[in-house]
């Protein structure tokens, strides 16, 4: 609800343009009867997009480098921005900051029509070069940074460009006939149609606001679904719901099922049923072969290896063994009874997984080629679990006791990590005074979470992570992802 | 009448939570009487004070859950209930595992328990560790609050600057270290 109420809200922003001195003189510049009108109209509309795309676009980017230092918090900023910009629109009030500057006049003259009208399309989907008609579009541009996703800055940009050009596209043809003429007349006489298209921002405005604090829970993430362990191959991502395993392609709203405790890797699937573990064919789940495993809790899969997890006598065993020859069984790692080794990722001959104990945490990295494995990760105040990998680059979780967050970053030990999902405390704090004392005290009181961060994955576009209830039962988990 | 805040402030700089709590008392009864004095010196009354018993403006150590409180070993404990927490603020057992309000030990979808996180002493590991330098507890002082005798302690460092990031006080501290930041706790006799 979000990101289509910010896009209507972006193309009315851009027709309530229309009403800027550049909207009327770019109506006036290519109004027929002159030549290639029509050329012109689609120069602008072209122009007006890509404009718009660019600004909303470069905004989101600077949006994902200000998260990445940790300082957003769009749940409580957003619906504060979009709320001032309903009233301010809502009383009609006189735009601040302005920008008092237009097009190049001179283009018109030196430069084939539609090439300038063209320009000045890119000039006007820009926003930031001209006349600004409407508190809007400031609140988008805000609204934007805040919620960091390129993919959504650019429909934004593309729709505000839109409501820039059809105006124009629509007026323009017939400007030079009565019928025309009676419509800019009306446009240049009525200040009230700019009112009701700014009260019309004001309902988008405030639409924004309660959708913004519908995701505090998840701050920018979208809801993928109940359920957990998700992990990727290409645009698949699988995971397993309460129901039973769930496969999606990211480009599809439709789902299919597929057998829970399930991971995908390369074009292979697998998952375990009890002890034993299948793996198949992705593409149509044809038997490759079925191993037993016992104690076996967590596996991952790829074109050429597969890795599982088992616990036995609380002792838990990463194995790994080729698909080409399942029987031959290699162990990776033995945690000894106080610490625990993490559910498996791999990608290709990379794998990694956690290991945490009462010590600290690392993110441990195997090749599995060379069997050679380093640490590229760890902590001894911060728990660092529940890697995954993809082409180099490592998405994990790290947990304090003031905040929880999703990093990503190379999957070396230098290089650094950004920050793209982050939610709360994972416990509660107190308010750093006894009751009836002073309040005088810099303690930190950070609002706890309602999850947990766990398991992870990472496709090319976008990262998944599963969400359990900090109080509750695990099966209550939810899925999420957030773009990279 | 003298500026009795800006003498405080001055003398608060300068020299030891004993001495200056001495001088502060025999200058503030030349100035306003003996009742003023101990009417400031009580502890929990100041305005600056922000749990019982302590009775000056250092704050408080960084800890997982908000107030100081730690265990006798120094490790974190929940104020409220005093409650073992690890690193993370969350409950934990007596093998460092995550448990929920019923002390059930916290599972992830699978029946497994979630990770532990480490737990580490407040003063000689987390504050060290922020400091990056060694951290000592030197002395302490007890007082009654809330009906049982409460142990206050100074988290001791060779620093100049306290947590709150002006000049930091002599306290219950030795060797020339000063205080860093605060620390309670709380023992189980009435008074």
């Amino acid at each position: 609800m979000l990101t289509v109420t910010l896009i209507l809200v972006a193309f009315v922003a851009g027709v309530t343009g229309t009403w800027s001195p550049c909207g009327f003189s770019i109506i006036d510049t290519i109004s027929a009867p002159r030549r290639r009108t029509t050329a012109s109209c689609v120069a602008f509309a072209i122009g007006a997009c890509a404009g718009g795309a660019v600004t909303f676009a470069f905004l989101a980017r600077i949006g994902t480098a200000v998260r990445g230092t940790g300082g957003l918090h769009p749940a409580f900023t957003a619906p504060v921005i979009a709320l001032a910009a309903a009233i301010t629109e809502a009383r009609n009030a006189a735009i601040l900051p302005q920008i008092r500057r237009q097009v190049p006049e001179h283009w018109r003259r030196v430069l084939p029509l539609p090439v300038a009208v063209g320009l000045y399309g890119v000039l006007l989907g820009l926003g930031f070069t001209t006349f600004v008609l409407t508190f809007a579009f400031w609140a988008l541009v805000g609204l934007t940074v805040l919620l960091a996703t390129p993919l959504i800055g650019v429909a934004v940009g593309i729709a505000f460009g839109v409501g820039r050009a059809l105006p124009v596209a629509l007026v323009a043809p017939v400007a030079h006939l009565p019928v025309g003429r009676r419509i800019v007349d009306a446009m240049a006489q009525r200040p009230a149609l700019v009112s009701v298209l700014r009260r019309a921002e004001a309902v988008g405005m405030v639409a924004i606001a309660v959708a913004s604090f519908g995701v505090t829970a998840v701050g920018a993430a979208t809801k993928v679904g109940a359920g957990t362990d998700p992990s990727t191959s290409g645009s698949v991502v699988v995971w397993t719901s309460p129901g039973g395993g769930i496969e999606r392609d990211e480009g599809a709203a439709t789902t299919a099922a597929v057998p829970p405790h399930a991971a995908v890797g390369g074009s292979m699937i697998a998952w375990r049923d009890g002890e034993t573990v299948q793996v198949a064919q992705l593409s149509d789940l044809t038997e490759v072969f079925a191993v037993d495993v016992p104690g076996v809790d967590a596996i991952a899969v790829s074109d050429t290896w597969l890795v599982t997890r088992a616990r036995v006598a609380g002792i838990d065993t990463l194995a790994v063994r080729a698909l080409s020859s399942p029987d031959d069984v290699h162990t990776l790692a033995t945690a000894p009874r106080a610490s625990q080794l993490g559910r498996p990722a791999l990608a290709g001959s990379e794998l990694v997984y956690h290991v945490v104990s009462s010590a600290g945490s690392r993110i441990v990295a195997v090749d599995l080629t060379t069997s050679k494995s380093r640490v590229v990760r760890r902590s001894s105040s911060a728990i660092v679990t529940n890697p995954s990998v993809l082409g180099g680059t490592l998405v994990y979780d790290r947990q304090t006791d003031l905040a929880q967050v999703v990093e990503i970053g190379p999957l070396t030990t230098t290089g650094r990590d950004r920050v793209v999902y982050r939610t709360g405390a994972p416990a509660v704090h107190d308010v750093g005074h006894e009751p009836g004392y002073s309040h005088r005290t810099r303690t930190a009181q950070p609002r706890p979470a309602k999850w947990t961060l766990w398991t992870t994955a990472l496709s090319t576009s976008r990262v998944y992570v599963t969400l359990l209830p900090r109080t509750g039962s695990a099966r209550a988990a939810q899925l999420v992802s957030v773009s990279r | 009448m003298p500026d009795v805040a800006a003498l405080t402030d001055e003398l608060a700089a300068s020299t030891s939570r004993r001495g200056f709590l001495a001088r502060v008392s025999r200058m503030l009864a030349l100035a306003a009487g003996a009742g003023a004095v101990s009417a400031l010196v009580r502890p929990g009354e100041a305005d600056a004070f922000h749990f019982c018993g302590h009775i000056y403006t250092t704050d408080s150590c960084p800890h997982p859950t908000g107030l100081p409180r730690v265990d006798a070993g120094g490790f974190p404990l929940r104020a409220a209930d005093g409650h073992p927490v690890d690193d993370l603020g969350r409950a934990v057992n007596a093998n460092g595992q995550p448990v929920d309000g019923n002390g059930r030990v916290m599972l992830d979808p699978d029946g497994r328990p979630l990770p532990s996180a480490p737990r580490t002493q407040v003063c000689q590991h987390g504050v060290a560790a922020r400091l990056n330098r060694p951290t000592h507890i030197d002395g302490a002082w007890y007082r009654c609050c809330g009906g049982h005798i409460r142990k206050l302690i100074d988290c001791c460092a060779y620093t100049r600057q306290r947590i709150n990031g002006d000049a930091a006080l002599t306290g219950y501290c030795y060797a020339g270290r000063h205080v860093y930041c605060v620390m309670y706790y709380d023992t189980k006799i009435p008074c």
